[in-house]
């Protein structure tokens, strides 16, 4: 995917200071030295090509009374990989939910308003999937110590040079 | 913390606002406030942290970060605070949790997630880490499928008959 000098540095003021401003475009614009209708372009052309998916509010789900959450690995057999992923995929209270290298081949997450509603989910997953309960495990957060998904547009240019 | 408009507002905006010269109009006109009161409470509800940031959600895969490497990681106890501190300053890092373990199954007890340019780039930086903390016992599980991706804090699809607050 193709991302010129301008665009990067668009994508990393988008990401690291997004104006809240009734004309967010206008101020990011001022910012950039870029006309409104340059920034405004070149976003409706990143969101067209994939590489945005949203400008939106990033919610805490603490505050939204989300408190239980973990991660689950499965050992799923190849050959129902999709049927299985579709059957997690299902539930609202997962939120990611990937294919990965290793024995442990499905990884998600789960989350719920508490503890008891958590393990009812997982328990009904792992029901429906039939994947036996000796090829999951149930990995629930003990601390956080980051969360924070921001990339650095700009940087990986300079590290291309080094290498 | 929230009140009735805050909520609407945050499910009106939560799958993304316009690309337009005025974005938060339509909230605005729904919610029948002006968008000068829209930004207003955006900001206080950053402030107080209902919302994390506000700005773009990235398709890592489409913007040059196609190899998602989760690590899990095997340390001593009396270090996990100490290295799983380090390893979150670290930029290349965008999740690091403590996790329990299963005992005789699974030791693993830090994990982290980096998004890179490539499978070599990862394995790079992930050994940096690992020199850096001294965490040596480390596994990299790169994905290969994307089945979902979404935030993991949304507003209800309704927000029902009016309740008070």
């Amino acid at each position: 995917m193709h991302l010129d000098p301008r665009d990067r540095a668009l994508l990393q003021q988008v990401q690291d200071d997004f104006p809240l401003d009734p004309r967010p475009y206008r101020v990011l614009g001022e910012v950039l030295g870029m006309p409104e209708r340059e920034v405004m372009e070149r976003l409706t052309d990143l969101s067209r090509r994939g590489v945005i998916r949203h400008i939106a509010p990033i919610l805490e789900p603490g505050s939204l009374g989300i408190s239980a959450s973990t991660l689950v690995a499965m050992r799923v057999p190849k050959e129902r990989m999709h049927e299985v992923a579709a059957i997690v995929n299902e539930y609202d209270g997962v939120s990611h939910n990937y294919r990965r290298d290793g024995d442990y081949n499905l990884w998600f997450t789960v989350a719920a308003a508490g503890e008891g509603e958590l393990l009812d989910t997982l328990d009904e997953i792992i029901r429906r999937s039939m994947i036996p309960f000796r090829d999951v495990l149930n990995l629930p957060i003990a601390r956080r110590f980051k969360l924070d998904v921001r990339f650095r547009f700009l940087a990986e240019e300079d590290d291309d040079g080094q290498d | 913390m929230m009140d009735r408009i805050d909520r609407e507002l945050l499910r009106l905006t939560q799958d993304g606002i316009g690309i337009e010269e005025r974005p938060f109009l339509h909230a605005a006109t729904a919610l029948g406030i002006g968008e000068e009161e829209v930004v207003a409470r955006l900001q206080r509800l950053r402030q107080n942290g209902v919302v994390r940031r506000f700005g773009t959600r990235i398709n890592p895969r489409k913007a040059d970060f196609p190899a998602n490497a989760m690590v899990v990681w095997s340390v001593p106890r009396d270090r996990i605070a100490d290295i799983g501190a380090a390893m979150a300053e670290s930029p290349d890092v965008t999740h690091c949790y403590e996790r329990r373990t299963i005992p005789g199954r699974w030791e693993y007890n830090l994990y982290t997630v980096l998004h890179c340019r490539d499978r070599e780039d990862a394995l790079r930086r992930v050994a940096a880490l690992s020199r850096a903390t001294g965490a040596a016992e480390y596994r990299v599980l790169f994905s290969t499928e994307e089945f979902k991706q979404r935030p993991g804090g949304r507003i209800g699809p309704a927000a029902g008959p009016e309740r008070g607050q």
